[in-house]
């Protein structure tokens, strides 16, 4: 049987022509959201369902060079709550009640911070305590959820807190060692990746971690906590005695080694009192810099120490060479006084040191010549940084002979430590090759790196130059000795136990081209004498009592020496102890 | 209108399935066994890759727990071994700051033979618990080897 073929109508064909159209359209719909903005619509998709989170690594722990902990991570926990599944309101109250008991804060203000919230996941703690954390975690209250993260607790409280530093919110060190190391102590981050459902639950088992956290590496310190909370609590005394305006710095180094010991400064940061500065006044954000690496300042006569090793090792003079001192010496048509206005006649070099005579310096530094005394100066360091482990650190100022404004005048004053800037640190390390045997060595903070393995990674000492020869070094220790032990009187920075030798220094701060009536107070010493174990700088900045270096910062550097090398276990070699039946 | 869902076709076929009474087809029982087991294998792979994904996020979730419990340890054992906390127990159990100290020499000789710790001393000959030999003995009478 043949069948009917129906007959083409419009009945038919236009319907057919509608629905091929739609259809049609469909199609083409289809083509541009699964092919032609497959991309964006993926994307989209996979920011609605899925979301992402920095998995901070544990940051590395900052020991003393005893292994003694001053900073160290924590697991924390950063809590988030999910505004749309907090928008079923019985849920809300339930879980806000919890989390707020949890948290100590009032449920019904973090219902509000959440419904205002314009994000889906509103975070509402940061670094909330861990046991904590694992209590809310096993509440499984709706619409919570928690990412670990790390936080710093400084055990032995602000002690070092300015050599340390602080870490931000993203676990990147901001100041201090912190800052300094911080490729070393903050490990790779990692990501977590997970999903959720369409009321922004997160879906059960649907974490996965896409990039594993790397822990950063432990850091050893050269820094002893307990050397460091003694010279921080004579610092902080000494300010307060001598009423230093600007504060003050306490550095204590093994000039052998260039290890820092203890590095004081005041005023300082303090970890208690971190969420009180104010980064818009210069004074707090002053405290974000380590005094003692940055800031530069004039030494005064301790510089005479430099200026003596100069002339000793170039061989112009000796310690026993005489010069006759009036009270002035006249250079280039200015007059140069002694810093006490006082004459001392007939001198040596040891005499020079001892009296702490201007004109004498002046007179080493002619024989030397500007060339000769700005090469050693140069060989020991100054006008550039040490190169310490430690942020922003200064390079001092050097007025040189081929600056367009020079004057033979700067050399002199240049030998007694004014027209020249230095950072106590630079300082510090040029005295250490006065008296370690002439070797400039490069200062340091970190002792050694332990990577998570165990892998332990000394940092060794590091000489970068010789400044002058060991028989001068020899001889310069002994005239430092003679400073701090004169023949027929006592010296304030004499210890009482330990043979030392030191130099004060009374600068004055200059302002705007001109010096006015505020001063430094500084003194530098080390002991014992043979073989020098610490070498410490006191210095006072401003005090407004008037007590010179001697008076007032060679005292502490005597109790200080006694205390220190007793408690590194050295014998006493002074006068002050008592041999068995002779007490 | 019921007829219209009967099977077309020339009457009722057997059904290839193993009946009672008569053999059964082992291929089609074996293919059916196979298309069974291959409808299964999904499901049976996914519960599997469940549970072991559940039991390693509980792992890990330990394995976290554990070293943040360690590190929080770590924390307090650093906490309780600070130099504040040692001189706030310190006082506690009545220790006050020393005085100054006084440091002697010794100018006795020091005792003879020196006291040494006995680990560090050479090993000392052990007597031998043999029997001396016979000739040795013997030798050891003839005055010319006393």
């Amino acid at each position: 049987m043949a069948l009917q073929r129906a007959q083409g109508t419009r009945r038919v064909w236009l319907p057919a022509i509608v629905m091929g159209l739609f259809a049609l359209a469909i199609f083409a719909r289809l083509i541009q959201l699964q092919v032609i903005e497959h991309e964006r619509y993926a994307q989209a998709a996979d920011a609605e369902l899925s979301a992402s989170n920095t998995i901070y690594a544990r940051r590395g722990t900052i020991l003393d060079r005893n292994g003694n902990v001053l900073s160290a991570s924590v697991d924390t926990w950063d809590i988030y709550v999910s505004a749309r599944a907090w928008r079923d309101d019985a849920e809300a109250q339930t879980a806000s009640e919890a989390l707020a008991l949890a948290l100590g804060v009032d449920a019904a203000a973090l219902r509000a911070r959440v419904a205002e919230a314009e994000t889906i996941d509103v975070l509402i703690a940061r670094d909330v305590e861990f046991e904590v954390g694992n209590e809310l975690s096993a509440a499984s209250l709706p619409g919570i959820s928690m990412n670990a993260n790390t936080a710093r607790v400084n055990p032995e409280g602000d002690t070092g807190a300015a050599v340390l530093g602080f870490i931000g919110l993203d676990n990147t060190g901001l100041a201090g060692v912190e800052a300094a190391w911080n490729e070393v102590l903050q490990g790779k981050p990692g990501t977590a990746i997970y999903e959720r459902d369409t009321t922004g639950e997160r879906i059960p088992f649907g974490d996965h971690v896409a990039i594993a956290p790397e822990p950063g590496s432990d850091l050893v310190l050269t820094i002893d906590r307990h050397l460091q909370k003694l010279c921080e609590d004579y610092l902080r005394a000494a300010v307060e005695k001598h009423e230093a305006k600007k504060g003050g710095t306490i550095l204590m180094m093994h000039p052998g080694t260039g290890e820092i010991l203890c590095l004081a400064t005041e005023p300082a940061l303090k970890f208690s009192e971190l969420g009180d500065l104010d980064l818009t006044d210069p004074e707090d954000l002053a405290l974000l810099k380590n005094r003692a690496v940055s800031d530069t300042y004039e030494p005064g006569s301790v510089m005479k120490v430099v200026t003596a090793a100069a002339a000793i090792d170039r061989g112009v003079v000796s310690p026993g060479t005489t010069y006759v001192d009036n009270g002035v010496v006249n250079v280039a048509g200015i007059e140069i006084r002694n810093w006490d206005f006082q004459y001392y006649g007939t001198q040596t070099m040891t005499g020079v040191l001892q009296h702490s005579i201007n004109t004498g310096a002046v007179y080493m530094a002619k024989l030397l010549g500007a060339e000769a005394f700005h090469s050693y100066l140069d060989a020991f360091g100054f006008g550039r940084p040490t190169g310490v482990d430690l942020m922003g650190e200064g390079g001092g100022i050097v007025r040189r002979p081929d600056d367009k404004d020079w004057s033979p005048v700067d050399l002199a004053t240049q030998s007694f430590g004014q027209s020249i800037s230095v950072t106590p640190l630079q300082l510090t390390s040029a005295v250490a090759a006065v008296i370690n045997g002439g070797n400039l060595v490069r200062p340091h903070i970190v002792k050694a790196t332990v990577e998570p393995d165990g892998d332990r990674r000394d940092v060794q000492p590091r000489v970068v130059g010789r400044a002058i020869s060991e028989e001068t070094s020899d001889t310069m220790r002994q005239m430092m000795n003679d400073v701090v032990d004169p023949d027929g009187r006592t010296y304030p920075g004499n210890p009482s136990l330990y043979t030392a030798g030191g130099k004060s220094g009374t600068a004055n701060i200059p302002i705007y081209g001109s010096y006015n009536d505020q001063q430094i107070a500084s003194f530098i010493g080390f002991a014992p004498l043979d073989d020098p174990e610490i070498l410490v700088l006191i210095m006072l900045d401003d005090n407004r009592d008037g007590a010179t270096g001697t008076e007032a910062a060679a005292p502490i550097f005597a109790q200080l020496a006694d205390e220190t090398l007793g408690y590194l276990g050295i014998a006493p070699d002074g006068d002050g102890y008592v041999a068995a039946g002779a007490r | 209108m019921a007829a219209i869902n009967h099977p077309l076709g020339h009457g009722r076929r057997s059904l290839p399935i193993p009946l009672p009474g008569g053999s059964p087809n082992w291929w089609v029982l074996g293919a059916m066994a196979i298309v069974g087991f291959s409808a299964m294998l999904p499901v049976l792979q996914n519960s599997w890759t469940t549970t072991r994904g559940f039991e390693t996020q509980d792992l890990e979730a330990r394995q976290a727990q554990l070293n943040g419990d360690i590190r929080q340890l770590e924390a307090d054992v650093a906490n309780l071994t600070s130099l504040t906390r040692i001189e706030r127990r310190a006082l506690a159990i009545g220790l006050g700051p020393g005085g100054t100290p006084v440091y002697v020499t010794v100018d006795e000789a020091g005792p003879a033979p020196a006291k040494i710790p006995s680990e560090l001393l050479p090993e000392l000959e052990r007597a031998s618990d043999e029997p001396e030999s016979m000739w040795r003995s013997l030798f050891s009478r003839v005055p010319l080897l006393d």
